[in-house]
C-alpha cells in the first residue's frame, strides 16, 4: 500500500463528506436534539418561574412575614432558581373593603404589574388551604416552591403553639440518601446509578447509530464510484485494495469528526459546573459526566466497529449495481448490529454474567457490547484487551476478505453475482 | 531501431472457459500513434486494462520504457478508460487536483496544470461548477484533461471517440495530433476503421483475441494493396463472392469491394462476374483498412 497515494484518496474523501451542509446540519442538530430533551425541560421552568412578583394579604398577621422571609432569602437548593420579589398587605377593615382589595388585586394581576396573589384567612388555615390567584395556575414550580415554604412556616409555627421548638423537631427529621459508588479498577468513583445508565445509554446508540450510518455512506460510496464509472480512471492510478483503504479510511475519519464534536460538547454541558449552573435537577438526580477515558473507549470501539462493517459494506458497494440488491446483504450486517441491542438490558442489569462476559469477546458484538459493559460496570483489563485483540484480529480477516471481493467487484458491471460468484471471487488469485 | 514504448509479449487472459485475449504480442514505438484495432468483444480493452496493471495476465509479461513494467512507471501514462466518468458531487477544479495528485503532482502544481487546460478547452468559467452541472460533451473534456494532466509520455485511450459528439470528435483529434508532435506516443483502440486509417501510424489488428495483422499502416497498404476493386453492378453483390479468384466481398449502396485471391486475374474474374450481374463498372483501388482486415481475419480462419 503506498501511503501518498492513499493520502490523496482519504484527503478527498474526507473534503467531499465534510464539506456538505448535511454533514454540519447533524453534526449540530444530534447534540442540540440530546440536550434539549435532557435539559430544556427543566431549564424552561425554571426560567419562566424567576422573578415572581407576589402579594401576599394575611387575615391572621401571622403567615405573612415569616413566609415573606422564607422566601425572600430563598435561592438555596430546595427553591431551585424560582426567586420572590413578596409584597404584605394588611387585609382591609371591612368585608366590602376587602371585596375591593380583592378586585384591586385581581386588575394588577390582568395588567402584569402583579404575577400571582395570596390571601391567607383563619378559617382557611385551619383548614389547610390558602388561596392562591395568578393568570397561570398550572405554573407547577412555582406553586410547588410557595406550598412548601407556606407548609413550612405554618408547620414550625403550630410547633410552637404545642410547645415544641421547631429547629430541634427540623435537626432531628433530617432525611437520608443513598450515595452510590461504581467500583473500579482505578477506585471507587462517585455517581448515581440512573445517570450513569443513561449515558450508557446514549453511547450505545450513538455508536450502534454512528457505525451504521458511516458504514452505508461507504457503501453508497462504493456504488457512487462503480455506478458513475469514476472507478476506472482512478483504478488505473491506484491499487483496488488502495482505493478501498482511502475510502474507509477517509469517511471513517468524517464520522470521527463529527464523534469528536459529538462528544465534546457532551462532555462540556455535563461538566458538573456547568450542570450547576443552569440546571435544575430534582432531587437525589444528577446529570451523568463523560469521562475522557470512556470518550477514550467509545472512539476504539467506533474505530473497531466501523471497519468491521465499513469494509463489509465496501465490498457488498462493489459487488453489487445498486441500492436495493445491495440491501438485501446489508440487512446481514444489521442484524449483528441488532443483536447487542436485544441484549441491552439484560447486560446493564448483570455486566458482568457469564454470557455477557462471552459475547462481548464475539468480534461482531465487542464494539456495542464491550462499549456497553464499559459504561456500565468497568470490567477486568484483560477483557478489555482480549475484546479489542480479537476484534482487530477479526478486523483485519474482514479487510482482507472484503478487498479480496472489492477489487473483482468494483469493475463487474450488469449481472448481480450469486453467493458461489462471490466466494470464487475471494480465491481467485 | 529505438526501444518501444511498450512492448506485449505473448499475454494471455482467460475468464473460466472464455479466452479473451490469447498470446498477444504487440511493440508500441516511441512517438507513434498505435492503434488497436479490432470488433467489438476482440480483447481490446482487456488488453489495454492489463497494460494499466487493472487486471492481471494469467500469463506473458508487459514491459514499458524498455524494462519489465513497474508500477511506479504507471505515472508515466495518461489512461482514458472506456468506461469513463467523474463524481459528480466535486468541482471540476477539485477534480483535476484530484487527478494529478494521484499521478504524483503536488496539489498547487495539479491544480495550475488543471487551470490551464481548462483555458485550453474553452472551459474556463466552469472552473468552480459542479461535475454533475456540466453538459456530457464537458465531461468528455474534464475526463480528456485529467487524462493528460501530469503530462504523460504515453497516452493510452480506450476508444477515445465512442460517444463524443462531432466538434469534441475535432477536438480530441487536435489534442493527439499535438501531443505526437510534441513527440508522445499515442496507443488507442477503435472498432472504427476510417478513423485509424487516418491517424495511425502502426496498427494492430486483433479479433476473438489474436492478433491477425500488425504492422506499419503505409507498409501494410501497399503489401496488401494491388487486388482491390470496386463494383458497379445490379444483384445481390454478396454472391460475388461465390465467384472464382474473389477472396472476399463487401457490399454497399448498389456496388461492392472485391477482394481477390493474390493470384487471381482480374480480366477473368470480370468475365466471370459479368456473366452473373449487369455490371457497369469495375476498377482497381487502394485498399482501405477494412478490406484489409476483413481479409487478414479471413485469412486467419
Amino acid at each position: 500500500m503506498r501511503l501518498d497515494k492513499v493520502r490523496v484518496l482519504v484527503k478527498r474523501e474526507y473534503i467531499s463528506r465534510v464539506k456538505t451542509k448535511g454533514f454540519w446540519i447533524s453534526t449540530i442538530l444530534v447534540p442540540v436534539l440530546f440536550g434539549s430533551f435532557a435539559l430544556l425541560p427543566a431549564l424552561v421552568m425554571s426560567k419562566t418561574s424567576t422573578g415572581q412578583h407576589l402579594v401576599v394579604v394575611d387575615e391572621t398577621g401571622t403567615v405573612a412575614r415569616p413566609l415573606a422571609e422564607r422566601l425572600g432569602g430563598a435561592s438555596d437548593h430546595e427553591m431551585g432558581k424560582v426567586t420572590f420579589d413578596v409584597t404584605v398587605e394588611d387585609a382591609a377593615p371591612t368585608a366590602a373593603a376587602r371585596e375591593r382589595q380583592r378586585q384591586e388585586l385581581g386588575r394588577r394581576v390582568l395588567d402584569g404589574d402583579l404575577d400571582a396573589w395570596i390571601w391567607i384567612t383563619p378559617e382557611g388555615l385551619a383548614d389547610d388551604t390558602v388561596e392562591y390567584h395568578a393568570e397561570s395556575v398550572s405554573n407547577f414550580l412555582t406553586q410547588e416552591v410557595l406550598e412548601g415554604a407556606l407548609s413550612k412556616v405554618v408547620q414550625r409555627q403550630r410547633l410552637a403553639q404545642a410547645g415544641i421548638d421547631p429547629d430541634r423537631v427540623a435537626e432531628l427529621t433530617r432525611s437520608v440518601g443513598l450515595e452510590t459508588v461504581k467500583v473500579t479498577q482505578a477506585g471507587g468513583r462517585a455517581e448515581a446509578g440512573f445517570a450513569g445508565v443513561a449515558l450508557a445509554y446514549v453511547l450505545f446508540f450513538l455508536l450502534y447509530m454512528i457505525i451504521i450510518i458511516y458504514g452505508q455512506q461507504v457503501m453508497n460510496g462504493v456504488l457512487e464510484e462503480k455506478t458513475s464509472r469514476a472507478v476506472e480512471i482512478v483504478i488505473s492510478s491506484v491499487r483496488p485494495f488502495e482505493l478501498m483503504m482511502g475510502k474507509l479510511v477517509g469517511v471513517g475519519l468524517a464520522g470521527l469528526t463529527q464523534l469528536a464534536v459529538w462528544l465534546g460538547t457532551m462532555a462540556v454541558l455535563t461538566a458538573p459546573a456547568v450542570v450547576a449552573s443552569f440546571a435544575a435537577l430534582p432531587e437525589g438526580m444528577s446529570m451523568p459526566h463523560l469521562e475522557p477515558s470512556l470518550a477514550l473507549h467509545f472512539a476504539i470501539c467506533f474505530l473497531l466497529g466501523y471497519f468491521l462493517y465499513a469494509s463489509f459494506y465496501a465490498a457488498l458497494g462493489s459487488a453489487f449495481n445498486n441500492v436495493q440488491e445491495a440491501q438485501q446483504f446489508a440487512t446481514l450486517a444489521v442484524i449483528f448490529l441488532v443483536a447487542p441491542l436485544v441484549l441491552f438490558p439484560a447486560v446493564v442489569n448483570d455486566p458482568n454474567a457469564p454470557w455477557a462476559v462471552v459475547a462481548s469477546l464475539i468480534p461482531v458484538f465487542t464494539p456495542l457490547l464491550m462499549m456497553l459493559r464499559i459504561a456500565v460496570q468497568t470490567p477486568p483489563v484483560w477483557q478489555i484487551v482480549l475484546g479489542y485483540g480479537l476484534t482487530a484480529l477479526f478486523v483485519c480477516f474482514m479487510v482482507w476478505l472484503t478487498s479480496r471481493i472489492y477489487r473483482v467487484g468494483i469493475l463487474m458491471v450488469g449481472k448481480k453475482p450469486t453467493l458461489k460468484e462471490l466466494w470464487r471471487w475471494v480465491r481467485y488469485a | 531501431m529505438e526501444q518501444p514504448s511498450l512492448e506485449i509479449e505473448n499475454v494471455r487472459k482467460t475468464y473460466g472457459d472464455f479466452v479473451a485475449v490469447d498470446d498477444v504480442s504487440m511493440a508500441v514505438p516511441p512517438g507513434t500513434v498505435f492503434g488497436l484495432l479490432g470488433p467489438n468483444g476482440a480483447g481490446k480493452t482487456t488488453t489495454l486494462r492489463m497494460v494499466m496493471d487493472i487486471i492481471a495476465p494469467d500469463s506473458g509479461t508487459i514491459r514499458l520504457f524498455g524494462r519489465p513494467r513497474r508500477r511506479e512507471d504507471l505515472e508515466q501514462i495518461g489512461y482514458l478508460p472506456e468506461e469513463r466518468g467523474l463524481y459528480r458531487k466535486m468541482t471540476v477544479i477539485e477534480h483535476l487536483a484530484f487527478l494529478g495528485e494521484l499521478h504524483g503532482l503536488g496539489h498547487r502544481d495539479a491544480v495550475a496544470r488543471g487551470e490551464r487546460w481548462l483555458e485550453r478547452l474553452g472551459l474556463a468559467d466552469r472552473v468552480k461548477s459542479k461535475v454533475e452541472e456540466l453538459s456530457k460533451g464537458m465531461q468528455q473534456k474534464i475526463q480528456l484533461a485529467g487524462t493528460v494532466l501530469h503530462d504523460p509520455a504515453v497516452v493510452i485511450l480506450d476508444e477515445p471517440f465512442s460517444g463524443l459528439d462531432p466538434i469534441n470528435q475535432g477536438l480530441f483529434k487536435d489534442v493527439l495530433a499535438e501531443f505526437k508532435a510534441e513527440g508522445r506516443t499515442i496507443l488507442f483502440s477503435t472498432h472504427v476503421m476510417e478513423q485509424a486509417e487516418k491517424l495511425c501510424d502502426h496498427i494492430c489488428l486483433i479479433s476473438g483475441g489474436r492478433v491477425v495483422l500488425q504492422g506499419e499502416l503505409a507498409v501494410l497498404k501497399r503489401e496488401r494493396g494491388g487486388n482491390s476493386y470496386r463494383l458497379v453492378a445490379a444483384g445481390d453483390l454478396a454472391q460475388a463472392e461465390e465467384v472464382p479468384g474473389v477472396a472476399a466481398a463487401v457490399p454497399g449502396d448498389g456496388e461492392a469491394r472485391l477482394i481477390l485471391e493474390p493470384d487471381a486475374d482480374g480480366a477473368a474474374v470480370l468475365r466471370a462476374l459479368t456473366q452473373r450481374f449487369d455490371v457497369s463498372e469495375f476498377r482497381s483501388q487502394e485498399p482501405d483498412l477494412e478490406e484489409i482486415f476483413i481479409k487478414a481475419v479471413r485469412d486467419a480462419a
